[in-house]
């Protein structure tokens, strides 16, 4: 048995994040911690890892007991792990990412020219190719979560542990990254997967464990289970296919006519983009991300000026009007980046509850003064609608789980009620069981008439849900499929460029 | 214009702009690991103060320039103190050590010698001057005219807190912290010692600026000598962007706002001439600050609104 953790408990205040959990994990093996948002996944590898103390509970490695106080314990004792979040320094080159903190040394100079040659072994070694002058800065995600693999790799590590490590990645690199974590066992490296991506532990993991609230609800091997089954142990029910009835379709209500949006020098980030969204209708948007949907939706809300074209919400041009006035007309937003966008970090839960509901709304505001009973009662309803696991209201935004924060910008969003909702990768990063539920949202909107045009870069989420898709690469339109008409294999091919040969 | 007068200012150039490099090289230490020290001006006037006590009752350079180091680093001690470990706003605690460095020494000088004002005495050593003389030319002999080994050691120091930066391991981790705090502490650096120790080694570096401005020139300390000397050298390091050899002529640019003020002073009123340098400051960091926009611009740098 290489690790064994035993009754691992940890708490938060009245939290109970790990609730005496067993864990072990054998040479050269596989393992897959899946769970739901705050199941206590990634306590449980915080604690492994020396980044959190534990309550009580003890790890053993090699049968002999250790006790790990910063990960530079953790990593001595030979486990790393590749971060959800990377921790890299953008302004470094690779080879200086990769030797970071066991960086080769002449006296007390950083041997820069050793530092190269040990990436250039490392990445022939394992087959992850990297120029190792290259800037992380100017490296596309998918080569920055390679520099982490390889980063841990040169600590000598001989157990990874993988934190989401899909949550950003394209399609294309997915498959990399599931091919390398393969080729890593087949090197003799043990791994620990944490995921909620259930296609990805039945195509990598030897076994699996189930978490739910704080404790392992199951563990088994790959091969004794399904999809379902692990599905319905996360989440405790089950995940029905969803029947998506016909709606009506009302009458126009988004209108982009034209959109052109220069970029820097004669680039145009969004070019002659014309696409309408109609009541009782949602509308894909497919694309590998930075194809030109941040600046789409930008330029939508009015965060950004068009260079020439034309928005229309319902009858209204919209056209270069303010952010506020934009939102008064019918449009909601979810924006991208839950943080960056879409709320206020260091603001209490209630606080970002009422964002732009509480102009207007007597019992949230009167002559300019918050009314605190008011809020709390709206932001309780909120969250309790959405199922946002918090402890008080006063809270700060960033205290929540990615997943709860998620789930209340949508909750707010889904509560303006407006004719049109952008929903800007509305299910980023969070578990099976919410992704279900705001899914189900967006079809409850749908089936009341209103409009959705949803921006995802989850190929399988915009074929779910979307009534007609667009597919946008190098800000234009590429092609549209009806739902009828929707291939993944027509689609994946137009959003990297490619034609279509009829 | 006579050449000799040519060279006086230079001369007088090099010496003003030593205690501003140091004071940069302070600054831009901190900066490079993402602390902004305000207190440079505080750190550089405790150590002139301590210097010239220590001189006063000992005449010895050493012991004074001992002491400047002490004071500056005990001073960078308080700040280190407040801003790292308890997380105290940059701007509070700079501007309150700042001013309580300013009281305090005028406190304790009324204290120890019953006056206000200034402190000079007969015996008081100087700093060892160096005078390079090559040949017989008086241009070039004009100009390196009994400077202190601190106008030089400006250079040295300057070089070897870019060796250390760019060339040492603990400076790449330095450097990384100013990055990214969070990751460079995930990876097993100490990310809050290393700031903490920099305003240290920064408290050490104004010390020496400190300690140029009042045993350099003249040996004397008055009261408020920095005069915001430590804002100038934080204008000049920023214009460096934080590089130690760009620093060098930074400092030199505003160490010659300071000399021309100085002569500029015999032809117009000294009201003017004195704010001349401060003005200087002004309209560098705006030119500075649209060629940077400019520059990004151009190279396509645009941070997302």
């Amino acid at each position: 048995m290489l690790i064994k953790m035993e009754n691992i408990t940890k708490t938060y205040g009245s939290l109970v994040a790990n609730d005496s959990v067993n864990l072990t994990l054998d040479k050269g093996e596989i393992l897959a911690v899946v769970g739901e948002n705050g199941a206590g996944k990634s306590t449980l590898m915080k604690i492994l890892y020396g980044l959190e103390p534990m309550n009580s509970g003890r790890i053993l490695i090699n049968d002999r007991e250790v006790e790990f106080r910063s990960p530079h314990d953790a990593i001595a004792h030979g486990i790393g792990m590749v971060q959800q979040h990377f921790m890299l320094f953008p302004p470094f080159t690779a080879a200086e990412n990769i030797v970071y903190a066991h960086e080769p040394r002449k006296g007390m100079v950083f041997d820069r020219r050793k530092a190269r040659q040990r990436t250039l072994e490392l990445s022939r070694q394992y087959g992850l190719r990297i120029d190792p002058d290259a800037k992380v800065s100017q490296c596309p995600v998918g080569l920055q979560q390679r520099i982490e693999i390889l980063k841990v790799l040169h600590q000598g590590v001989d157990i990874i542990i993988f934190d989401e490590p899909s949550a950003v990645l394209t399609p294309q690199e997915i498959d990399d990254l599931l091919q390398t974590i393969r080729d890593l066992k087949a090197k003799g490296k043990s791994i620990i997967l944490i995921t909620h991506k259930l296609n990805e532990v039945m195509a990598t993991a030897d076994r699996v464990m189930v978490m739910r609230s704080g404790s392992v609800v199951k563990e088994m091997a790959c091969k004794d289970t399904s999809i379902d089954e692990m599905s319905f142990l996360m989440v405790g029910h089950q995940i029905r296919p969803r029947e998506i009835e016909a709606v009506e379709k009302g009458r126009r209500c988004l209108d982009v006519r034209d959109l052109v949006l220069m970029g820097q020098g004669s680039k145009r980030v969004l070019d002659s983009l014309s696409l309408h969204v109609d009541e009782g209708e949602i509308v894909g948007i497919a694309g590998v991300s930075g194809n030109g949907q941040s600046e789409l939706i930008q330029c939508i809300t009015g965060l950004r000026r068009l260079s020439s074209g034309q928005v229309f919400i319902g009858d209204a041009d919209v056209t270069n009007l303010s952010a506020s006035q934009i939102r008064q007309s019918g449009c909601a937003c979810i924006p991208e980046d839950r943080y960056l966008w879409g709320s206020a970090s260091e603001a209490t839960l209630a606080e970002n509850c009422i964002m732009a509901h509480y102009n207007g709304n007597e019992k949230l505001m009167k002559r300019g003064i918050f009314r605190s009973k008011g809020v709390a009662e709206y932001a309780e309803t909120m969250m309790k609608a959405y199922d946002v696991r918090y402890l008080s209201d006063r809270q700060e935004m960033h205290e929540l789980s990615g997943g709860n924060a998620q789930k209340l910008i949508v909750a707010r969003e889904m509560f303006q009620d407006s004719p049109l909702l952008l929903a800007a990768e509305p299910t980023r990063g969070i578990d099976i069981g919410a992704i279900d539920y705001i899914h189900g949202k967006l079809l409850d909107k749908r089936a009341s008439g209103g409009s959705v045009l949803l921006i995802s870069s989850e190929l399988s989420e915009i074929l779910e849900l979307s009534d007609r898709i667009y597919v946008i690469y190098e800000g234009r339109i590429a092609g549209e499929f009806t739902r009828q008409s929707a291939k993944a294999e027509q689609i994946g091919l137009l959003m990297v460029g490619g034609k279509l040969n009829d | 214009m006579n050449s000799l007068f040519v060279a006086a200012v230079i001369n007088s150039t090099l010496r003003y702009s030593t205690p501003i490099l140091f004071a940069a090289l302070g600054s831009l230490y901190c900066t490079r690991c993402n602390v902004f020290n305000v207190a440079l001006e505080g750190q550089m006037l405790a150590a002139s103060f301590a210097a010239i006590v220590t001189n006063y009752f000992t005449h010895s350079v050493i012991l004074s320039t001992m002491a400047a180091i002490g004071a500056g680093m005990l001073v960078a001690l308080l700040v280190a103190v407040f801003q790292i470990s308890l997380g105290v706003r940059d701007m509070v605690v700079g501007t309150s050590i700042n001013l309580l460095v300013q009281s305090a020494t005028s406190f304790l000088m009324q204290v120890i010698f019953g006056t206000r004002g200034t402190i000079q005495g007969n015996g008081m050593v100087a700093l060892p001057k160096l005078s390079l003389k090559i040949g017989s030319l008086s241009f070039v002999n004009r100009m390196f005219e009994s400077l202190s080994i601190l106008d030089y050691l400006g250079y040295i120091t300057a070089i070897l807190v870019f060796l250390y930066l760019f060339k040492t391991v603990r400076g790449f981790h330095l450097r990384s912290v100013g990055i990214s705090f969070e990751a460079a502490k995930s990876l097993g650096v100490k990310s809050q010692r290393i700031q903490f120790n920099s305003i240290l080694v920064s408290g050490a570096l104004c010390a020496l600026g400190g300690l140029a401005q009042c045993m350099g020139m003249v040996t004397v300390f008055v009261e408020n000598m920095t005069a915001g000397r430590g804002f100038i050298a934080m204008g000049a390091a920023s214009m460096a962007q934080a590089h130690p050899i760009a620093a060098i002529f930074s400092s030199l640019f505003f160490g010659a706002t300071i000399s021309m003020s100085k002569t500029l002073q015999t032809y117009i009123n000294s009201y003017f001439t004195e704010s001349f340098p401060y003005f200087c400051t002004v309209i560098a960091m705006t030119i500075f600050g649209i060629i940077m926009i400019i520059r990004n611009k151009r190279k396509g740098i645009q941070k997302s609104a």
